[in-house]
This record gives structure tokens, sequence and C-alpha cells, in this order.
């Protein structure tokens, strides 16, 4: 297990704290990542799961604490930036620029962010197109698509800017349950493949299947953390129980 | 009206017309340009730009065209410098409907969903490389329709600059009426030529508007 790895973390949270407005949503939560480690963070909606994600990926900035990713540390505002276009993170929403088609998505950051050729970029996009299995849609226009194909298009573009990190927050709950397979499926290559992950998910079957460590996370702290077999046969903390129990028996 | 009086009358308005047309033309351009500028500073200036960008779109909505016309026409002159009608009508009109088209760049700026700006962050590109590779070709669709509303409001208000002197289609259509008369037929004349070159704007939009609603 990776987390027994000793070596630097490519991810290190320490003491990380944040409330939105008179709401705390996160408490002194200390969490570490290593390098390939696939981490799945569970949890009811509102424990704070997501926030840990978005401030991972630099979206939200933590109230206190110290947040080290891929060696830029996000608790300084002057060097947070630096993150920006070394990870990647795959959305609830696709969110995928509707007046581009698979290619352009893909491209855009190459051409703009990284200034690649225009033929170079469309190289390397439509080899990531091609690794989540949609070569053949790259002129579709995500209109086109099905949201599992959209998905998978999302995720095509996050790797072509070669991230460190994958970040994906529910990245499966929008989607119909038939096309959720074709995306974990995607997700299930990458972890083989040794990407760092950090896995906002309600797909049980996933975390009990790809992660490398669980985390439970309860009303804005880390209630308890193990290897899945741990986690899903054996929790040790109540509320973990209670939780799985809801969500594994409807 | 004889057909001697429509024909020469005819002469005048359309040269009036002509007139009319490049100042629409050149107020169209430079409201749109004002207009996205404040826009683009009131939504994620600097706060200083913000402030002024709200006080420039408060202030022009609130008082009448003809007033923005009369300080520019005779406050460029009161301050020594020579300024003609043409250049008087661009700027006024021009800086009078950017107010306009500011709030619906604005609007259309707000429609695009939050997440466009996230995932453009993650990925690496600038707050201006957002907004003009994502942002704002989103906002297109969002604004043609009261964008070109705004335009139809802008030609038609064109008229108010035959009040500084300029000869353009109103302006025509006075001076023939202070030479002859028959103030319904030849008022009705310069109606219809306003009429002719807005309603296939305003029938384009109303058109595109359809499409875009049965895609969707």
């Amino acid at each position: 297990m990776s987390t027994a790895n000793n070596g630097e973390p490519i991810i290190n949270l320490r003491g990380v704290s944040k409330s939105f407005g008179a709401t705390q949503v996160l408490r002194d939560v200390n969490l570490d990542v290593q390098p390939g480690e696939v981490l799945v963070l569970i949890g009811a909606s509102g424990s704070g799961k997501s926030t840990v994600l978005r401030i991972m990926s630099g979206l939200e900035t933590a109230d206190a604490g110290e947040v080290w990713v891929n060696r830029v540390p996000l608790h300084d505002a002057r060097r947070a930036k630096d993150i920006r276009g070394h990870v990647g993170m795959v959305f609830q929403q696709f969110n995928l620029f509707p007046h581009k088609n698979a290619l352009g998505n893909v491209t855009l950051a190459l051409i703009k962010a990284r200034k690649m050729s225009p033929a170079d970029a469309r190289k390397r996009a439509l080899e990531a197109l091609d690794r989540v299995g949609l070569a053949d849609r790259a002129e579709h226009y995500p209109g086109q698509l099905s949201g599992g194909q959209q998905q998978r298009v999302a995720i095509a573009r996050a790797l072509a800017v070669e991230p460190g990190i994958m970040f994906f927050d529910e990245a499966t709950s929008a989607l119909d349950p038939e096309l959720v397979g074709e995306v974990t499926e995607v997700m299930r290559t990458l972890a083989r493949d040794g990407m760092t992950m950090v896995v906002v998910t309600h797909e049980m079957g996933f975390a009990r299947k790809t992660a490398d460590r669980v985390v439970f996370m309860d009303k804005g702290v880390i209630a308890e953390q193990g290897a899945p077999e741990q986690m899903f046969v054996n929790p040790q903390n109540e509320r973990t129980r209670q939780f799985l129990h809801r969500v594994l028996d409807h | 009206m004889s057909s001697e009086l429509l024909y020469t009358s005819l002469s005048i308005l359309l040269q009036g017309l002509v007139a009319t047309l490049l100042l629409s033309v050149a107020a169209i351009a430079g409201s749109t340009l004002i207009g996205l500028v404040a826009a683009v500073l009131r939504s994620f200036g600097p706060a200083g730009t913000r402030y002024i960008a709200t006080l420039y779109t408060e202030l022009f909505r609130g008082t009448p065209v003809l007033i923005t016309l009369l300080f520019i026409y005779f406050g460029v002159s009161y301050f020594g410098y020579a300024i003609d009608v043409f250049a008087a009508g661009v700027v006024g009109l021009s800086v009078y409907q950017g107010a306009y088209i500011a709030e619906v760049f604005r609007s259309g700026i707000e429609a695009v969903p939050k997440g466009q700006w996230e995932v453009s962050q993650i990925l690496g590109l600038s707050k201006w490389q957002t907004f003009f590779s994502v942002i704002l070709p989103q906002t297109g669709k969002i604004v043609l329709p009261p964008l070109v509303g705004q335009y139809l409001s802008l030609i038609k208000d064109t008229s108010i600059v035959s009040m500084i002197g300029m000869s353009e289609l109103m302006h025509g259509g006075q001076a023939i009426v202070d030479r002859v008369g028959k103030p319904v037929e030849i008022y009705g004349l310069v109606a219809v030529l306003y009429f002719i070159v807005c309603f296939p704007l305003s029938q384009w939009v109303r058109r595109h508007d359809r499409r875009r609603s049965v895609l969707q």
C-alpha cells in the first residue's frame, strides 16, 4: 500500500480550516497523499470532502493551515498561482466548452497556456482522446455527445496538460446509471498507470476496488481512514459504519 | 403630393439617409467597444475601475441622450476646440448607448456558468485568456438579441443629432417641411425610411432567436 511509502508526499495538508460565512466546513484537517496513490474521499453531502478537493486544486483558499501541492504552497497567496496548469480536475457538471468540439476543448489550453503550435497541440489532443476511447469523436461538439462521452472528453482535456495529480469531484454523479461504467473504467485505467488521484465519489464499488486508501469525512473532519478492505469490512468509527450502511443498503 | 415634390424630397431624404447610416455604423462600433470595456471592468476589473464603470453606466442611463449630445458639442467649443457635428454625434451616441450595451454584455458574462472559469483556471489559462477564448464566445449567443435591440434604438436616436445641426435623415425632412410644408407627407416618408432600415434587423434577430430555441 502506498501509504507505507515514507517519501515526500505530493499533497500535504496541515491544520486546514475553512468557513463559508458563519458555517465552518473544515476544521483542522491533516492529510498526506503519496505520489501514485489513489485516495478516495467519502462522506455525506456537506461533510467537507468537495471543499478539501477544491482547496487542493487551488479553487478555494484555506482560512488557516498549510497546503502543499506538487511543492507549491497554496496557502501563500503570492505563489498559489503556480499550481495552475499542473493539476487536472474533472467536475460533476463536465464543464466542457460548449462552443468548441472535443478536439478544440482539449487543444485550447495547450495552445493558449502552453504555447504549443496548433499541429503539436492537435497531435497531443488526439492521443489524449484516444486514451479515453474517443479518438473517433474528435469533431463532435459537447451537445452531440452522451454524458459519459462528455465526461471522458473532460478527462482527456485534463490529461493533455500532463498534470502531476488528477482530482475528480463527483465525476459520475450527473450521469445516467448506465453511463457510469465507461467513466469509472477510464479512471481505473489511469489508476493502474500510476496517476496520483484524489477522488470524491459516491461510487462505493470504485472506492472498494480501486482506492489505495479511503478517507471518511464527517462534519468537516476526517473521522476515519484506512485501506478499503478495512474501511468497508470492519470500520472502527460508528459514524463510518452508519454512513456505509446507508449508502450500501439502498 | 405631386410626383415632382416626391422626387425632389426623396433625393434630399436619401442623402440624409446615407448620413444617418454612416452615423449609425460609426456609433454602433463605438458604443459596442465602450460597452464591452465597461462591462469587463465592472465585472472583474480592479476595484477602482469597477467603481468608475458603474458610475459611467448609471450616469448615462439616467440622463437624456440630447443632454449628452449638447454637452459634447458645446462643451468641446467651451474649452476652445472645434468639433464637427458628425464627430460630436458619434461620440455622444457611442457614450450614451455604450452604457446600455455595457449592461447587455454584463448580463451575458454573468450568464456563463462559474464552472467555465474554474476549469479554465485549473487548465492554466489566465483571466484574460479565459475571458476572450472561453467566456466571450459563449456570451455572443446570449447577448445577440438584446444587443441588436439596442442597435435599433441607437439608429432611431441618430434623429436627435439633427438638434445640433447635422444634416441627416430627420434634418432633411425638417428642411423640406420648412420650405414647402406638407409635414404629414414628408414626416411620413421619413418614418418609412427609418422603418426600412430597422425592420429587417429586427426580423433577422427574431428569426435567429427562433432558430436557437428550435436547436435547444
